[in-house]
């Protein structure tokens, strides 16, 4: 890697630095490429090179473990930084993991983390009996391992309600006892690969691993260890192997406040299949089981298949015509991907960045929730100019590596899969049946009362903790305040009677639309503030609005509230609740550039009445 | 390869590694070059080790005490089978 046009950007004071920065990390793949860049950093730091975009807040994160952290603390945070979530670092003495967390008084808590890293010694994970002893001796100690490991990081997060992130233990990479080594628990192979499986199965969901056995094994055993670094600066492993967790590690910390991408849109020629459609014929296109390329392109549309079961929404943006590129879809046997897979299918002449402008209007959805997948660099290029929210892939020259370049973009990694993602396509499908039903019905009152609508409402439930937590962290159009919540800290929440906090299900005669709606208040004497209030906007202009307001009203009157407070924080994205409420009723009592307030009194308070069925309210046995 | 031919090569490491320039002299070491901190001697040797091919033995670099004895241990692992 040539330094010399970032350090002349750094010496010329030039903002354009940071991006170029950005840039080369990504692309950087060596310890000490990274190393390099990071010193960059810290020197623009020093002088005070201003940044491009304001900085987000730091996040507090305290690393602690059985290896020297250093440097992995100057990779990870540099990593952290160049992935738009900015650490502030406590670090932990060498080895004294155990007490740190055990003691209440130590620094660890005097930080206050809200991520707190923790990196267990491997020389601990070992079967400390003989190799030939009773099965069942060696899975309880392994057993015991795992439970302590556990409950290390229950008292981390019990006593922060930081989110916790732990290593796992790197597997032998030598012969030593040769194939005995899996007919046995008490080998270090055996034995390790026990305690990060049941690590992994037995996670609660604030405690995230991340896999060094997964790393090294990406990177090659041999690759990963480094004896030499461990007898000289206590390391836990090769540098290659440093720089790759700390990857990890700054990807996890991103996707605890960031939801996956949402949309997959693809490209059709020579990326779904071989050749094009609209030359070739329906016969002359290269897909299926027939020819090596043809194999290729069909297993990448199954993978494309498995990301729609959990819960990607599929599109197609295509330079062709709509006819021609619909045809493989109805007919052609080898196909995997069928057009009601899709939720949106673009096959015209206008640029690809306007079409996928448009299918972002349609779903009703940002464009920073898309990814944009073609083989042609001109199509990617222009996606980039003129839509550069939306995450692009350009696909590699061989078909053969299209799989694992989706597989590695990083782009869907679900945090817990719930039920709810998967049914997603569905319920896009239902809303446009819907839209043909709102055609027909030119009164929007026997409209909402032909759709037949039901809603659940219901106080935060720990089973819903994930879920909640999800939308809290994606909802960014109708979101009064979009005040981003872990799920360590809507548990919080739960907890502190000062808070109430609920969500709405609603469902009609097309479909689940599952849970559309939070708001989390805060009571203050006869004063409830609306800390939260977001809502799905698949469901606008359904009443839905009405039905929530109705419930805060009636919750606080239950906690003798006299006045409901809200506050509009504006966004890039959330300018249409700018007026919310106003047009609800409120009385705005402050304005500033960066905050609205707003007032409704509940003395007079008449609950709005609605086309929506309350099937079960919050706080209220159902 | 003697002991300039290692330092020249070297110093085109240091150009990459430092912001502020540094000429090296076998005398040079990481006490008279403020940006030389213990960050920047893992990233040098990580990075010496690559360009010259070498790996050195555990515990040998910080025998080395400046630039010149530092040339002489890679021209030392380098002459190695």
């Amino acid at each position: 890697m040539d330094s010399i046009p970032l350090k002349k950007l750094l010496l010329d004071r030039n903002p354009e630095f940071w991006r170029a920065l950005a840039t080369a990390t990504r692309a950087a793949n060596e310890f000490d490429e990274l190393l390099l860049l990071s010193a960059l950093r810290k020197k623009a730091h020093a002088r005070q090179l201003p940044p491009l975009v304001p900085s987000p807040q730091k996040i507090r994160l305290a690393i602690v473990g059985g290896y020297s952290l250093y440097p992995l603390h100057e990779l990870l945070e540099h990593c952290c930084e160049m992935q738009g979530v900015p650490v502030e670092l406590w670090l932990g003495d060498y080895d004294n993991y155990i007490s740190e967390i055990m003691d209440e008084g130590s620094g660890l808590y005097a930080f206050v983390p809200q991520v707190v890293f923790l990196l267990p010694a491997e020389r601990r994970c070992t079967y400390t009996g003989g190799l030939t002893d009773a099965r069942e001796l060696q899975e309880a100690e392994a057993q015991r391992l795992v439970d302590s490991l556990l409950a290390l990081a229950r008292q981390a997060h019990e006593k922060t309600h930081a989110e916790v992130i732990t290593t796992n233990f790197l597997l032998p990479t030598h012969h030593d006892l040769g194939a005995f080594r899996s007919r046995t628990l008490g080998s270090d192979w055996t034995f390790r690969k026990w305690v990060n499986l049941e690590l992994g199965l037995s996670a609660p969901s604030y405690l995230h691993v991340c896999d060094l056995e997964f790393l090294a094994h990406r990177l090659g055993g041999l690759a990963a260890g480094d004896a030499r670094g461990w007898f000289e600066t206590k390391q836990l492993g090769s540098p290659a192997l440093l720089a790759a967790m700390a990857r990890e590690t700054a990807h996890l910390i991103h996707s605890l406040k960031q939801a996956p991408k949402k949309v997959l849109v693809l490209d059709l020629d020579n990326t779904l299949w071989g050749g094009v459609v609209a030359d070739d014929g329906l016969e002359g296109i290269e897909l299926g089981d027939t020819s090596p390329r043809g194999e290729a392109f069909k297993a990448f549309q199954k993978y494309i298949a498995s990301l729609k079961a959990r819960g990607v929404l599929l599109a197609v943006c295509s330079k062709n015509d709509l006819a021609r590129a619909m045809e493989p879809f109805a007919k052609h046997p080898e196909m995997v991907l069928r057009m009601e897979d899709m939720v949106a299918f673009k096959a015209n002449w206008e640029p690809k960045s306007e079409n996928i402008r448009q299918m972002a209007r349609e779903l009703n959805l940002g464009l920073d929730s898309f990814v944009f997948v073609d083989d042609n660099p001109a199509e990617i290029d222009i996606v980039q100019q003129f839509a550069p929210d939306v995450t692009t892939i350009l696909l590699g020259p061989d078909p053969a590596a299209y799989v694992a370049q989706l597989q590695d973009c990083r782009l869907f990694e679900p945090k817990n899969i719930t039920a709810e993602d998967a049914q997603r396509t569905s319920q896009y499908h239902s809303a446009a049946q819907r839209q043909a039903l709102e055609a027909t019905v030119t009164d929007m009152n026997s409209y909402l009362d032909s759709l037949q609508m039901e809603s659940v409402i219901c106080e935060f439930l720990p089973v819903d903790v994930p879920r909640l937590s999800q939308l809290i962290n994606k909802s960014n159009q109708f979101n009064l305040t979009t005040c981003r919540r872990s799920e360590a800290e809507v548990l919080a929440v739960m907890q502190d009677p000062r808070f109430i906090g609920f969500s709405v299900r609603l469902k009609d005669r097309f479909g689940d639309h599952g849970l559309i709606s939070i708001v989390i208040g805060e009571t203050t004497g006869e004063v409830m503030r609306i800390d939260t209030w977001l809502m799905s906007c698949r469901v606008l202009k359904r009443q839905v609005e009405e039905v929530v307001l109705n419930e805060i009203a009636r919750l606080a009157q239950a906690r003798h509230c006299r006045i409901l407070l809200g506050t509009f924080l504006p966004t890039p994205k959330n300018e249409m609740v700018r007026d919310f409420y106003g047009r609800m009723g409120f009385t705005l009592t402050a304005e500033t550039e960066t905050k609205r307030e707003f007032e409704l009194g509940l003395d007079a308070f008449q609950p709005v009445p609605t086309k929506i069925k309350i099937v079960r309210r919050a706080y209220e046995p159902s | 390869m003697n002991q300039a031919e290692v330092i020249a090569k070297i110093q085109g490491i240091f150009d990459n590694l430092f912001l502020e320039p540094v000429t090296l002299t076998p005398a040079i070491s990481a006490k008279d070059v403020p940006e030389w901190d213990s960050l920047t001697h893992i990233s040098l040797v990580v990075t010496v080790e690559k360009a010259f091919g070498v790996r050195f033995r555990v515990g040998e670099v910080e025998t080395t005490r400046n630039i010149g004895e530092f040339a002489d241990l890679i021209i030392k692992r380098q002459l190695e089978p």
